[in-house]
């Protein structure tokens, strides 16, 4: 496994309240050609593609679990997540590690992405707020539409695209959970 | 929480201290008033009244301050003692140590 | 220093102290011999009030003053501890835990909590003053005092110097609140404070404790109290206690070993009563004259003149030295336990396993270099930590027994709040699992211990009717099966009733109008939410929130619940949990191109499925003559691909239930560490948790009572 990039959560937060109410910092990935961006905030480490386990009876949105220095990790497929294709395994197929969840409860997990590209500082004033319509993603995981040089690019809303609440529900659905 | 204010009676300085002067404060408190033994003048009169918590840290705090200050020739007054210092100094029998008056209060 | 820390151990120890009170109170209504018991309860009342006093907490010292004062009564025989005394001390204990609770809350007093204080002093007061027909002839000072006679005579005060210790402050004890508690314990006639050793300018710490007094005390409270007041600063500190109407060659003999001056310390002791001027005088020339004589200091020992003067009453010694012995007893006993933080433990438990990770990783490395040596040394690392693994195991476990004890007090008052008499019966205390699941066991245990005796176990007149004892009785029962434990609530009451269940369960729906069910499937009705049979909802059970939360709970622990029940005879519930132990030994086997372990000690036998295959159709397999049903892991998990040819089986067992798992590939027996897999995987069923191989691909563990459930399900 090699990692990336490694971004210390306290170095993440010291970046961003330097910059405090203005500006954000996001990490920009693509999937299927498109480009989404989620805050750094959630992001703990990005990883090579590695070896997966697979689950028997998941949903096909989990992919499997890793091992990722001694604890196990399951990853999401992010395109099969909103609904779309099979995420296919390149060399530059990434796991974007994050933690989620509420200050009571938090969770580790990955999620598969076709590669990462930046980070991207974005201020709140160029944050716009999700479009109504023209998105065929669920507007709930959009936490807003920013501009960067002049394109556009979809902020995700983490914790309610990786909600373990909402996974969970689904994993009941499938013939494991009967 | 130990408080120190600085205010003037009339034209008088006076130190209000308030909170706790316990063994968690002792400290604090010994090297702030300490400080202020050696400043030339008349030493200020440290008001009582707002302490809510004093325990033997304490008291051995403003008996050394008391102490202190005669020994450079300094008077240092104790007024306006709250009832949680009046309650620890009847237990310990130290109000003659310290010699200031204490007024009781009519509702006590 | 903390002094949040050592009140929050003043709250977990006076817990424990409830804990063993209430243990003896529940004793001693059997006991031939209450002697021990009483005692036991006398000296937790005791403990709780000396330490509360240290922490300034007057309401609790206030409130089991009372209580320790009629417990004393009893001790020394003065009066008899009744089944009515025995419930009202319950009640006082009540309160005092739930006193000490409110504690996390702050000091204060509620004014609800203070009043039922009061009520409960007031109906212990008849037991202090005399209790006609609950006395036995030896009266006591406090009786006669009540009586109306006038009061003794001048009792004279007992003379406490202290000198503390400079550390005093710092291990989080302050001077103050030893005067306070004493003012509980009598009037203060006399107090000077001893400021003598504060010193100048820089050299003054104000963490240190230069503090000192020598106060006169007027109680009726016995050396051994007094002392105890100074027990936690006796070793760092110089207290000395001096009894009523003692020879003044004592308090001179006291003067002369205080460090400050004589004539100060003299007027002190003047002041406080203790001795006249005169007196005073007189022995301070005595002594000098000694001290000059031949050049030698002659003088006595505080001791030997008290003894000497007898100032110190025979019983008195003795109970020094039992409280010597016992002290010393508790430290031998001290030494074989340990109080451990459960999160230490854990983060021990946590290394432990990687460090089983890591000797598995280390052995694959060895046997790849085919170094002799190298392979030697890590097969004895592995064994080693075996041992630790072993052990670090064992120090999560706990004794089953510690819950069932608590249920003693709940079948006492419920038993009596529904005019019942039932006796508890408790079998294999010692059975020890893993401390979360004892945890989680609670709840539901006590609410089939409370269905039990409210509706299993009959009222008496039904019970004679019915030919049975009076006494209805309750017994829990645990024990160790292969891989599981086994907890059995069984009663001996009117069992189940049959009819009354089918009823119930067409009136709800549940079942169809002329549907035949087994009596396990009818039993099994009751796990049924909103289910409930019985006539008249108690204050208990009854209210049908019961039982399908107690199935739900055993599911959480994944673990099984069944009944056996007989009209007329009573029921026993059962309940099986698996024994999940961190780190366990596996067998791994394959399927597709994953792994996945079983874990080791529910694994009969492995075989190759072809000469024992019975019916495929059905899942059978035949072993020697007994019939299982099978499973295959590619069915169940949905593994794409075909099975080679040649497939394998691992028998297992789960409780009384057998079945075998057909798999591709058998690889052996490892030592691993479960890893949890977290909220995502909850409800797969087959899989109980992942676990990290050697070679750094992870597995999954087969969680065998779900599989073996399936499996039997599908048979059937």
């Amino acid at each position: 496994m090699v990692e990336l990039m490694k971004l210390n959560k306290r170095q993440a937060q010291a970046m961003t309240t330097v910059q405090a109410e203005q500006r954000g910092q996001y990490l920009a990935f693509s999937l299927g050609g498109e480009t989404f961006a989620m805050d750094i905030r959630s992001v703990k480490e990005v990883i090579q593609f590695t070896a997966l386990t697979e689950v028997p009876l998941m949903p096909t949105f989990i992919r499997g679990v890793i091992n990722l220095r001694g604890a196990v990790v399951p990853v999401i497929d992010l395109s099969i997540r909103f609904g779309r294709t099979f995420t296919e395994v390149t060399r530059r197929t990434c796991i974007v590690i994050l933690e989620v969840g509420s200050s009571e409860e938090t969770c580790v997990l990955g999620i598969m992405v076709d590669n990462v590209s930046e980070v991207l500082d974005i201020g709140e004033r160029d944050i716009e707020p999700a479009p109504a319509f023209g998105s065929n993603l669920r507007s709930e995981f959009i936490a807003g539409v920013g501009k960067v040089n002049g394109k556009f690019v979809i902020l995700l809303d983490v914790n309610r695209v990786l909600s373990v609440e909402e996974m969970a529900s689904l994993t009941a659905e499938t013939p494991a959970g009967k | 929480m130990l408080t120190i204010q600085e205010a003037k009676h009339n034209g008088h300085p006076v130190l209000k201290l308030g909170g706790e002067l316990t063994i968690y404060t002792a400290a604090e408190a010994r090297s702030t008033l300490g400080e202020r033994l050696d400043r030339k003048g008349a030493l200020p009169e440290l008001d009582l009244s707002g302490l809510e918590e004093l325990d033997t840290a304490g008291v051995q705090v403003l008996l050394w301050l008391k102490r202190e200050a005669l020994a450079r020739n300094k008077v240092l007054p104790f007024a306006n003692h709250s009832p949680a210092v009046v309650d620890v100094f009847d237990l310990l029998k130290v109000a003659a140590v310290f010699g200031d008056p204490i007024l009781i209060s009519p509702s006590r | 220093m903390d002094l949040d820390k050592a009140k929050q151990t003043f709250i977990i120890e006076a817990h424990e102290l409830l804990g063993a009170m209430e243990e003896s109170l529940l004793a001693v209504e059997g006991q031939a011999d209450p002697a021990e018991s009483v005692n036991a309860m006398f000296r937790a009342v005791h403990t709780i009030k000396g330490s509360a006093g240290l922490f300034g907490l007057d309401a609790i010292v206030h409130f089991s003053h009372t209580v320790e004062t009629a417990l004393d009564r009893v001790r020394s025989h003065q009066l008899i501890l009744s089944g009515p005394l025995v419930s009202l001390v319950l009640e006082c204990h009540d309160h005092l835990s739930s006193m000490i609770d409110g504690l996390q809350q702050g000091d204060a007093e509620s004014p609800d909590s203070h009043a039922e204080g009061e009520a409960l002093i007031s109906r212990l007061l008849p037991y202090l003053e005399g209790h006609p027909g609950a006395e036995s002839p030896a009266g006591s000072a406090l009786a006669t005092r009540a009586k109306g006679t006038p009061p003794e005579p001048e009792r004279g005060s007992w003379h406490i110097s202290a000198r503390f210790g400079p550390d005093v402050l710092r291990n989080g004890m302050d001077p103050l609140s030893f005067v306070r508690f004493l003012g509980t314990l009598g009037r203060i006639v006399h107090l000077s404070p001893i400021l003598e050793s504060l010193p100048q300018g820089p050299d003054f710490d104000p963490e240190t404790c230069y503090l000192g007094y020598e106060l006169d005390l007027e109680t009726d409270a016995d050396r051994q109290t007094l002392e105890d007041v100074f027990e936690f600063v006796r070793d760092d500190s110089q207290i000395r206690l001096i009894p009523p109407h003692s020879k003044v060659e004592e308090y001179v003999q006291l003067i002369r070993e205080l460090p400050e001056e004589d004539r100060q310390l003299g007027e002190i002791l003047v002041a406080g009563g203790s001795i006249t001027a005169k007196d005073l005088e007189q022995c301070l020339q005595l002594q000098r004259a000694e001290a000059y004589e031949g050049g030698r200091v002659q003088g006595r020992l505080l001791g030997t003149i008290l003894i000497e003067e007898q100032a110190v009453p025979p019983p008195v010694i003795a109970a020094a030295l039992d409280k010597q012995k016992k002290f010393q007893e508790r430290q031998a006993h001290d030494l074989k336990v340990v109080k451990v933080q459960a999160d230490k433990l854990d983060k021990l438990v946590d290394l432990v396993g990687e460090l089983v990770i890591a000797g598995a990783t280390a052995k694959v490395l060895a046997a790849l270099s085919r170094d002799g040596r190298m392979l030697e040394s890590t097969a004895v690392i592995n064994n080693l930590v075996e041992e630790i693994r072993d052990t670090a195991l064992g120090l999560r476990m706990v004794q089953i027994g510690e819950t069932f004890n608590r249920f003693r007090r709940i079948v006492r008052d419920v038993s009596k709040e529904m005019g019942k008499t039932i006796e508890l019966e408790i079998h294999g205390a010692e059975t020890e699992l893993d401390k979360s699941i004892v945890e989680k066991l609670n709840d539901p245990l006590m609410h089939i211990v409370r269905n039990s005796i409210d509706h299993g176990i009959e009222p008496m007149e039904v019970r004679r009717a019915r030919g049975k004892s009076d006494t209805g009785t309750l017994v829990l029962n645990a024990s160790h099966e292969s891989g599981s434990i086994l907890i059995e609530v069984s009663d001996d009451g009117g069992g189940l009733n049959r009819t009354k269940i089918l009823a119930k369960a067409l009136e709800r729906g549940l079942i169809a109008e002329g549907a035949t069910l087994s009596d396990q499937e009818a039993c099994s009705l009751i796990f049924e939410p909103g289910f409930s049979t019985a006539d008249a909802i108690s204050n208990l059970s009854g209210r049908g929130v019961g039982m399908d939360v107690v199935r739900r709970n055993i599911d959480e622990l994944r673990g099984n619940i069944e009944i056996d029940t007989e009209e007329g005879l009573g029921t026993t519930i059962r309940i099986r949990l698996p024994l999940t132990l961190a780190i366990i030994d596996g067998f791994r086997v394959g399927a597709g191109n994953a792994s996945y372990v079983i874990p080791l000690d529910m694994v009969l036998e492995c075989l190759d499925l072809g000469p024992f295959l019975e019916s495929e159709e059905h899942h059978l397999i035949n072993l020697r003559g007994e019939v299982l049903p099978f499973l295959r892991l590619r069915e169940i998990f949905q593994i794409p691909g075909e099975p080679p040819s040649r497939e394998r089986v691992v028998v297992v067992e789960y409780g009384d239930l057998r079945a075998g798992i057909v798999v591709d590939k058998l690889y052996g027996e490892f030592q691993t560490v479960i890893k949890p897999l977290g909220n995502l995987f909850r409800q797969v069923k087959g899989i109980g948790g992942s676990t990290i191989l050697g070679s750094g691909d992870v597995a999954l563990i087969l969680d065998v009572p779900q599989l073996i459930q399936s499996a039997a399900a599908v048979t059937r």
